[in-house]
């Protein structure tokens, strides 16, 4: 019988393919299709066309996978112990896909609901205000990927925990200012969300930086893992590319989808 | 008791053991033997310094090989481990390949690594030729009897070599000193490094174990 764990840490054994459950994922990955299922609940199912309607729910649902497959065994343990580019899968995943697919799952109505509740409503705005989000994002982006950050807080399930809560929670800042409809923010037209995008699409954070261009190992756990698959430096720098070109692929992905939202309602307006 | 404890345990037990009878003999000791440059390295210290062994065994290519005699004025980094190990053995000697690696011919030239096998059952020469050269191909490979690494370990104030059984489909688990221990040119060890030791560590000590 595997040893039941509530989130992957980085542990000291080599590595084996036996599955290993982690529950924290599973209750975390039920918790918010209960969620979600509750909020569709309350909202009037012919507010928006039932088109609509399924591409929020597919949104949902690649949302949901993508945290259940990077976060269960075998992505999680392994990124959380074994592997640095495994590691940036998972972020990529986590901080950064996940809560804008997230975010586009919600109907209009849960956004208006935010209405009836002021205090909260200027908290987010305070939040997700576009420099703010843009600090907050690249603070806890940076911070969460610093070396004594990384080594002190793996070890422990409360730790990984607490970076992959982090790393959610600021995605959902990130994305929430270009995705979300309340609060409205009429100084961010698409010019701006574009800009928004392409910077973070460019911006080298220094850890990355560290990543790609340090001559040793930057990380304790990936370089003191039993080995899994060739050298930690390797892995390391590769770990950096794969942040960097995961992240501009989906800056610009993001890009896209607003110019091609801004043509259209354009053409709207035209006609 | 799985395997994974088992080899946790190992780590613990192998790389605490070592250093409580440091501490014991700082305690008796006071103050430490003339190190050089032991200060400033990232090494553990040992405050009384260990003489090399006089332990003869065979390389891999089936020779006589004397560690004193073939090591003479060198500096010698002694490393007892087996092939089959799942961590401390691959991760140590990852980590001090690599930055062997990147020394210069010069300074590679003045040092030994010597990895002796505590499994030398399932160490052939090939396997622990191949294995070795995985890290660099200048790593000698040494195998002997149990009983002549086991005396060779007392001599160095180390901890034995523990067999362990298999459990059902498992390998065999050996406890070995996780720790290198680093002979200087004159033949004594006054530094050990235990599991732990980086890249960027051995890269910052190698070159200063080899200057005067």
């Amino acid at each position: 019988m595997p040893a039941i764990q509530w989130w992957c840490f980085a542990q000291q054994e080599a590595w084996s393919w036996t599955w290993r459950p982690l529950v924290g994922v599973w209750v975390v990955i039920g918790l918010l299709a209960w969620a979600y299922r509750r909020l569709l609940s309350g909202v009037d199912p012919g507010a928006e066309p039932e088109s609509v309607g399924r591409w929020r729910r597919a949104s949902f649902a690649s949302a949901l996978f993508l945290l259940w497959a990077s976060l269960d065994w075998p992505l999680g343990p392994l990124g959380a112990s074994y592997l640095a580019s495994v590691h940036m899968v998972q972020f990529l995943a986590v901080g950064v896909a996940a809560p804008a697919l997230l975010l586009l799952a919600l109907p209009r109505a849960a956004f208006e609901a935010l209405r009836a509740r002021p205090r909260t409503l200027g908290l987010v705005e305070a939040v997700t205000q576009p420099v703010a989000a843009f600090f907050i994002f690249n603070i806890a982006m940076t911070t969460s990927h610093w070396p004594g950050v990384v080594d002190g807080l793996m070890p422990t399930q409360a730790g990984s925990f607490l970076l992959d809560l982090v790393w959610f929670a600021a995605g959902l800042v990130f994305w929430w200012p270009l995705v979300a409809p309340v609060p409205e923010r009429a100084g961010f037209q698409p010019m701006g969300k574009i800009a928004y995008l392409a910077l973070n699409a460019i911006l080298i954070r220094p850890p990355f930086a560290m990543m790609i261009f340090s001559e040793h190992p930057i990380y304790s756990i990936y370089e003191l893992a039993p080995p899994v698959a060739g050298d930690p430096l390797d892995d390391q720098q590769f770990a950096g590319v794969i942040m960097e070109i995961g992240l501009a692929w989906i800056m610009f992905s993001g890009v896209v989808v607003v110019f091609d939202r801004w043509r259209r309602s354009e053409a709207a307006g035209a006609s | 008791m799985n395997q994974r404890e088992m080899h946790r345990r190992k780590i613990r037990r192998h790389t605490s053991r070592p250093a409580c009878l440091t501490a014991v003999v700082l305690l008796a000791c006071g103050v430490p033997a003339d190190g050089g440059r032991v200060g400033e390295l990232r090494g553990t210290p040992m405050h009384t310094p260990i003489p090399k062994p006089d332990l003869v065994l065979t390389d891999t290519e089936g020779r006589r090989f004397s560690l004193r005699d073939e090591t003479e004025g060198q500096v010698t980094l002694v490393f007892f481990g087996y092939t089959h190990c799942p961590d401390v053995c691959p991760i140590q000697m990852a980590t001090l390949g690599a930055a062997f690696g990147d020394l210069s011919p010069e300074l590679r030239s003045r040092i030994e690594v010597i990895f002796v096998s505590t499994d030398p059952e399932r160490d052939t020469p090939e396997r622990l030729r191949s294995w070795l050269d995985g890290f660099d191909k200048a790593f000698v490979g040494l195998r002997g009897s149990i009983e002549q690494i086991n005396e060779a370990l007392s001599s160095m104030m180390l901890p034995g070599v523990a067999m362990m059984p298999a459990e059902s489909h498992g390998e065999p688990v050996i406890g070995h000193p996780a720790a290198v221990l680093a002979f200087g040119p004159d033949g004594l060890a006054r530094i050990r490094y235990g599991f732990g030791v980086r890249r960027s560590d051995w890269s910052h000590d190698l070159p200063l174990l080899v200057s005067p």
